[in-house]
């Protein structure tokens, strides 16, 4: 079997067409097994991780801690809430403190764009990006990716949409990174303040208006919207955002062709996305949550095979 | 000291001996003879004779902004080390920035420099804040502070965001009849940003600083320079539009000069690609179109000075997250090297040299005599083609925060003489 081009997951970017069919076809393994009785697998029994989170994380940290538990590792969490970085330790001192205890691998989450590959310049354990910052959440990507592709046959001729806040949104630009290189073509949708100056670098289309935008896809990736980011207001109002940029059920009606909904979550109801659209089926919110889990297990898999025990 | 200098190339615009090659003899810190094959008695042991092949000497050069991080961050550095880094880039004068712990804005901390410089061959000067503490608003006591020998006044990279306060400041200085150093930025529109904005800053999403953060105040700088009919420096310029911007103004009005720190000239953006510390720069490295501006500002007078804005980081705030490491390169030991290997392709060694000799000193107003008979000498002696490797063992500075280790250079000072004495660099 095939090895991963890349010895940690900290950047979409790094990874080639064929690392994330690896991943893909990993995942629809751990998958299979995920719907049988015996859910657990020993792939990774002599296998100890950290999961490290210096933000708060509801739903990627469980997926992780399920992830490794199925594969049988051994696991330790650790969060900002009760860190030693309010007393001052670095980032780097911290886990290298955790790696004397022998762990082999670091699940990171945290707020400073480049942590991860800082920390994969400095230490020997294999690293998973769980985001950082506005940079990337690579394996939010592949789980969005891998959902879409139980959907469609193939990526080349597909058109997916990402809606809300880009400049922000690790989210955004994983995505964009890994569905390019599959193939399709992504574009975004949102007020021009939530936009990267330089979006164009990216090569994606922006649509300023939703239904056109909604019209033009096959996918729409629904992003969370947070009204206050350090103190400055990008947009009047949720409100207003919701009247521009919801998704509800009366655009969808509006328009021509179906559209396959997603969302990262955790989901404000009746802001980006109203309520009936969410349960709709026409949304695989749920399905990208089971997904998941499933490709966090092939990543944590195949990263782990490149131990040198 | 006595010397005297065999064979060197005077490198000085001003100088009747210009680009001729001749032997100097120097007495009692004076310029004494200027000719060829200067023929000394051979018994006199008190005249060190210095004779290195392809020696080139030069006014003494000065570095416009350099911290030394002394008093307050004796950590990083202090200055007794500053005074050697200083010596080992060829440099017989420099300028220190008042990011002090307290700040430089009184004439106590200015004093105190003083003292621990006496005597140097190291012209020492600090800049003095123009506002107390940096803090934007309260103006220092110029009149007073200028009595202790103080040049400039500068809250260095904290632009002053009230117009108002740099209006008056600039009024204030021009009585007192000294210089406003300032650099322009607009802290909301950099809102936390922490490299240049663009395609780089977009896919490592990485907060950018805009273009427009900095030529937006330097426009605004300009008129309210010309409205209060001061006098103003523009420090450490990184953008094409603030190049044009400064051009324009200096064809119609003489009452404006800026520098731009040498990493601005060769380096661009891509170099913090996967986040490297190392190059986290304010200004930001910026883009190539920005740099062919900046080389054409050199050459066409635009841009008076180049700095080697030496800042030394201690590692504990180099190595961490990129977001959270402090900005800055020491320079001033790789200095020439960096400057004749990069910029000795597109702009000629008179102009360089004057850029880091002449130029800073008369913005400053200090006394920068000619090479000259009967003439003080302050000079610096350097081998413009040389190719040397830099090694950590160069770095007399207490942090090593430089991206230069181990790269080859070209172009190396030799020696230094100032206040009658001499030093190998």
């Amino acid at each position: 079997m095939k090895d991963l081009s890349v010895d940690n997951l900290t950047t979409i970017k790094d990874l080639t067409k064929s690392d994330i069919d690896l991943i893909f076809n990993t995942a629809d393994n751990f998958k299979n097994i995920l719907n049988q009785p015996i859910k657990k697998v020993p792939s990774l029994r002599d296998i100890t991780i950290a999961n490290l989170f210096f933000e708060n994380s509801t739903r990627t940290k469980l997926s992780f801690e399920l992830a490794e538990k199925r594969l049988s590792a051994d696991i330790i969490n650790f969060s900002s809430s009760n860190s030693s970085v309010k007393k001052g330790e670095t980032l780097l001192d911290t886990v290298q403190n955790i790696l004397a205890m022998k762990v082999d691998m670091i699940v990171l989450r945290h707020s400073s764009p480049g942590a991860s590959i800082f920390l994969s310049r400095n230490i020997d354990a294999k690293i998973i990006n769980a985001g950082d910052g506005p940079h990337e959440h690579p394996t939010q990507a592949l789980l969005d990716s891998f959902s879409i592709r139980q959907n469609f046959s193939d990526f080349k001729s597909l058109n997916v949409l990402i809606i809300g806040d880009i400049i922000h949104s690790r989210v955004a630009l994983s995505n964009i990174f890994c569905l390019q290189k599959l193939g399709a073509k992504v574009a975004v949708c949102g007020p021009s303040t939530l936009m990267p100056k330089f979006l164009k670098s990216l090569n994606v289309e922006y649509f300023k208006d939703l239904k056109s935008a909604l019209s033009w896809c096959d996918v729409a990736n629904v992003l969370r919207i947070q009204l206050e980011r350090q103190k400055l207001k990008y947009f009047p109002s949720l409100r207003e955002y919701s009247s521009r940029f919801g998704v509800t059920k009366k655009v969808l009606d509006e328009i021509k062709n179906k559209v396959i909904l997603m969302h990262p979550g955790p989901i404000n109801r009746g802001v980006e996305i109203s309520s009936d659209v969410a349960d709709s089926k026409q949304s695989i919110i749920l399905d990208q949550v089971e997904n998941g889990v499933a490709i966090r297990m092939a990543v944590l898999y195949l990263l782990a095979k490149k131990i040198k025990k | 000291m006595n010397i005297l200098i065999k064979n060197t190339t005077i490198v000085d615009k001003r100088s009747k001996d210009n680009n001729s090659n001749v032997d100097i003899l120097i007495i009692d810190g004076i310029i004494t003879e200027i000719k060829k094959n200067l023929n000394l008695d051979k018994h006199n042991s008190k005249i060190k004779v210095i004779d290195i092949e392809n020696c080139h000497v030069s006014p003494g050069w000065f570095d416009f902004h350099v911290n030394f991080c002394d008093p307050g961050f004796e950590n990083r550095d202090t200055i007794e080390n500053g005074m050697n880094s200083s010596v080992k880039g060829g440099f017989t004068g420099v300028q220190i920035m008042p990011n002090t712990e307290p700040n430089i804005d009184n004439k106590s901390i200015i004093e105190y420099i003083n003292n621990k410089s006496s005597g140097s061959i190291v012209d020492i000067f600090a800049s003095a804040n123009i506002t107390k503490k940096a803090n934007g608003e309260d103006l220092v006591e110029m009149y007073d502070i200028l009595k202790s020998g103080c040049k400039s006044f500068t809250d260095d990279k904290k632009s002053i965001s009230n117009s108002k306060v740099l209006n008056l400041s600039l009024e204030y200085a021009k009585d007192l009849n000294t210089l406003i150093i300032h650099h322009p930025s607009d802290k909301e529109l950099i809102n936390h940003g922490v490299v240049n904005e663009g395609a780089l800053s977009t896919k490592l999403g990485l907060k950018g600083i805009p273009n427009i953060s900095e030529f937006l105040t330097t426009y605004r700088d300009i008129e309210i320079n010309n409205y209060s009919n001061g006098k103003i420096h523009l420090s450490y310029i990184s953008t094409s539009e603030s190049v044009k911007l400064i051009r324009k103004q200096k064809k119609s009005e003489n009452n404006i000069t800026c520098d731009v720190s040498i990493y601005n000239t060769f380096l661009d953006e891509s170099k913090v690609d996967n986040f490297d510390t190392r190059y986290k720069l304010e200004p930001p490295l910026r883009t190539k179109k920005d740099i062919k501006e900046i080389i054409k500002g050199l050459n066409d007078s635009t841009i008076d000075i180049i700095t080697s804005d030496h800042t030394p980081v201690d590692l504990e705030n180099k190595k961490i997250e990129f977001d959270y490491a402090d900005s800055g390169i020491i320079g001033l030991e790789s200095f020439f090297g960096l400057l004749i290997k990069n910029l000795g392709e597109h702009v000629d060694l008179g102009t360089l040299i004057e850029k880091i000799s002449v130029n800073p000193k008369q913005i400053l107003k200090i006394d920068c005599p000619e090479i000259k008979v009967g003439e003080k000498a302050n000079l610096t002696l350097f081998d413009p083609s040389i190719e040397w490797v830099f090694e950590e063992t160069d770095i007399k500075s207490m942090s090593k925060n430089t991206p230069f280790v181990n790269e080859t250079l070209k172009g190396k000072p030799l020696a230094i003489y100032n206040n009658s004495k001499f030093k190998i660099c």
